[in-house]
């Protein structure tokens, strides 16, 4: 598959420090990369350098088929940005915001008006279309940013931080529109600290801390990587006795089988393995009521790679990514 | 897809190609300013203010006075220090005249020269610093439009209006002076040469001079605020030196104004030549 984005060593250096560090990835066009990493972890100016609104210090990158730090303009006709802050003027309409995008895109007076009338009712900011954008909620901010980056249909699409700030109601919009978008054959990069929302949408992640990309791949291959086999429980309605949990860890593809508080914890080679031991288990007469088979979420992943990263570092990472709470402004675009 | 060598040296980062402007995209970017900046009371309100105090209210009120001012008040007012360099083209006028073309002419007309300095300023903090304060720098850096072609828009979007302003605002000040002194003078009395060369060669140049020294200050600003502030530090004494030089030019031959015109758009291009190379979207996004 073609790569939409692939980056060989990208390095930002800001005064106060290394922003991305030797940043490698190759992310197939159509697919939806997560961009994951705590307040300062260099998702920002990933995107920024990407999009060739930063000129890197070292390493090369190529979006959409153009060089960001050389051909920047070329790059950013072929993708849209969805900052943050919603970067809206305020002083001017929703019309009047979508139309200076289209115009400055390069769509004549007429195509940026059809363009503009289409997104407005895409996003159902039809009826504020003559409003100034002064006074909009966070949601219909987000609606008619999103507007904006898409007016052109881009190839490329940067979504940082789509859902912060986010009614339940608005998030599961904006995440249904990212589906439909990805459904288009459009390659989204997706910043950001709701995991949730990443492991809904997310075909590869990236986890950055500290400008370093430490783990990159789809997530079942990184949970491969992290992760002996999958998680099973079987609830028998109390602690597994002994001779059960014997029989089980004998059992076929059973890598673990420990007691617990409602039955049988194992980690098994694959699903098969957690049916032979539920057959086992009622063999020896024991009542089964309820089997679960645990593969690896991206969250489960992330967290992996999270304790990898402050075993190796000694860093701790931002309480409020694991929270999953939105980015503090400073961590902005 | 081939590899690059990741420790080979960037190629030079966005040096200006020698591409056409994208006049359009020029354009877009001025009306938009210009739009938004005409919804501004913050911006709008000083722009008109400042212009009719100067062009109307000073004109006709001083005017009026002088128009009437006795005439051995105008002898005691022709010998006073403040305006000895100015006595000689004006004693050979009648005397009656003397105090109008004095205050109209020479000691008021000059004061125009705040109307460039105060617009381009105002219009220059608001398009370069009040971008980062709205926080709409960001997309604007994230859309295909040449650091280059920014950067000259922003320029003209200031520019532009100042100068507009300063030529309209003349011909306004011409006209009200001409008919406040009309009675006394019985013919228009302005433009003379130096005062059109000033309005028409001087009075731009200061406004570029301004943008310039605002565009530098705007770089280092968070918000239009902090930007006028600064700025002030910078304009006002500019003001005051443009102020007090302009009435001299008004009594040197024309070729001397021209050239002192030269000598602030040299300055003030110089400026803007070294702005222009300074800004960039690498500097813009980090320092936003």
């Amino acid at each position: 598959m073609t790569a939409a984005i692939w980056a060989q060593g990208l390095t930002k250096v800001f005064a106060s420090g290394v922003a991305v560090d030797r940043l490698t990835l190759d992310v197939p066009a159509g697919s939806v990369l997560a961009l994951l990493g705590p307040n300062g972890a260099g998702k920002t100016t990933t995107v920024r350098l990407l999009n060739g609104v930063l000129t890197p210090e070292g390493g090369r990158a190529q979006v959409a088929g153009f060089d960001p730090a050389t051909e920047g303009d070329e790059v950013r006709r072929r993708t849209g940005v969805l900052t943050e802050n919603a970067g809206l003027d305020d002083r001017l309409t929703t019309r009047e915001n979508l139309r200076f995008t289209a115009r400055l895109r390069g769509f004549d007076t007429a195509e940026a008006d059809r363009r503009t009338d289409r997104m407005l009712a895409r996003f159902g900011m039809a009826e504020r279309a003559d409003d100034l954008t002064q006074g909009f909620s966070t949601g219909q901010r987000k609606r008619v940013a999103l507007a904006r980056a898409l007016l052109h249909d881009p190839e490329v699409l940067f979504l940082d931080e789509p859902t912060s700030g986010l009614d339940p109601a608005g998030t599961r919009d904006v995440i249904d529109l990212i589906q439909s978008l990805r459904g288009e054959g459009r390659t989204i990069v997706l910043a950001t600290h709701f995991l949730g929302e990443a492991g809904r949408l997310a075909d590869f992640m990236a986890v950055m801390h500290r400008g370093e990309l430490h783990a990159f791949g789809t997530p079942a291959e990184l949970a491969d990587e992290l992760f002996e086999g999958i998680g099973g429980s079987i609830d028998l309605g109390g602690p597994a006795d002994d001779a059960l949990v014997a029989t089980a860890a004998a059992t076929a593809g059973v890598l673990s089988a420990e007691s617990s508080e409602l039955g049988l914890a194992l980690r098994l080679v694959d699903r098969e393995a957690l049916a032979r031991v539920v057959a086992a288990a009622v063999d020896a007469g024991c009542a089964v009521y309820g089997v679960d088979a645990h593969v690896p979420t991206l969250e489960d992943v992330y967290f992996a790679v999270e304790q990898r990263i402050i075993e190796t570092t000694g860093d701790r990472v931002n309480d409020a990514f694991l929270l999953g709470e939105p980015a503090g402004p400073g961590e902005s675009l | 897809m081939s590899a690059a060598d990741p420790n080979a040296p960037h190629p030079p980062a966005r040096a200006h190609p020698r591409e056409k402007m994208n006049w359009a995209a020029i354009r877009t970017v001025v009306a938009k300013d210009m739009r938004a900046v005409r919804r501004s009371k913050a911006i709008v309100l000083p722009m008109v203010l400042v212009p009719s105090l100067l062009l109307l209210v000073m004109p006709i009120s001083i005017g009026l006075f002088a128009r009437s001012a006795p005439t051995d008040q105008v002898t005691t007012a022709l010998r006073s220090p403040l305006v000895q360099n100015l006595v000689e083209p004006i004693l050979a006028l009648p005397e009656r005249e003397q105090i109008v073309v004095l205050v109209l002419g020479y000691l008021l007309s000059p004061l125009l020269l705040v109307i460039p300095l105060m617009v381009s300023a105002v219009l220059a903090a608001d398009g370069f610093a009040g971008e980062k304060e709205r926080r709409t720098l960001e997309s604007l850096l994230h859309l295909p439009i040449s650091d280059r072609d920014l950067f000259v828009a922003k320029v003209l979007g200031a520019f532009g209006p100042a100068v507009a302003i300063t030529w309209v605002g003349s011909v306004v000040y011409l006209v009200v002076s001409n008919i406040v002194a009309w009675p006394v003078m019985e013919r228009p009395f302005l433009p003379f040469a130096q005062w059109a060369v000033m309005m028409i060669w001087v009075a731009p140049a200061i406004a570029l001079l301004a943008l310039g020294l605002l565009v530098i200050v705007s770089s280092k600003a968070k918000t239009t605020q902090e930007a006028n502030q600064l700025g002030g530090a910078v304009i006002l004494p500019l003001i005051f030196l443009a102020a007090a030089q302009a009435s001299t030019l008004l009594l040197v031959p024309v070729p001397m104004v021209l050239l002192a015109g030269l000598l602030i758009w040299a300055v003030a291009l110089g400026l803007v030549i070294v702005n222009a190379r300074r800004f960039t979207r690498d500097r813009l996004a980090s320092s936003s």
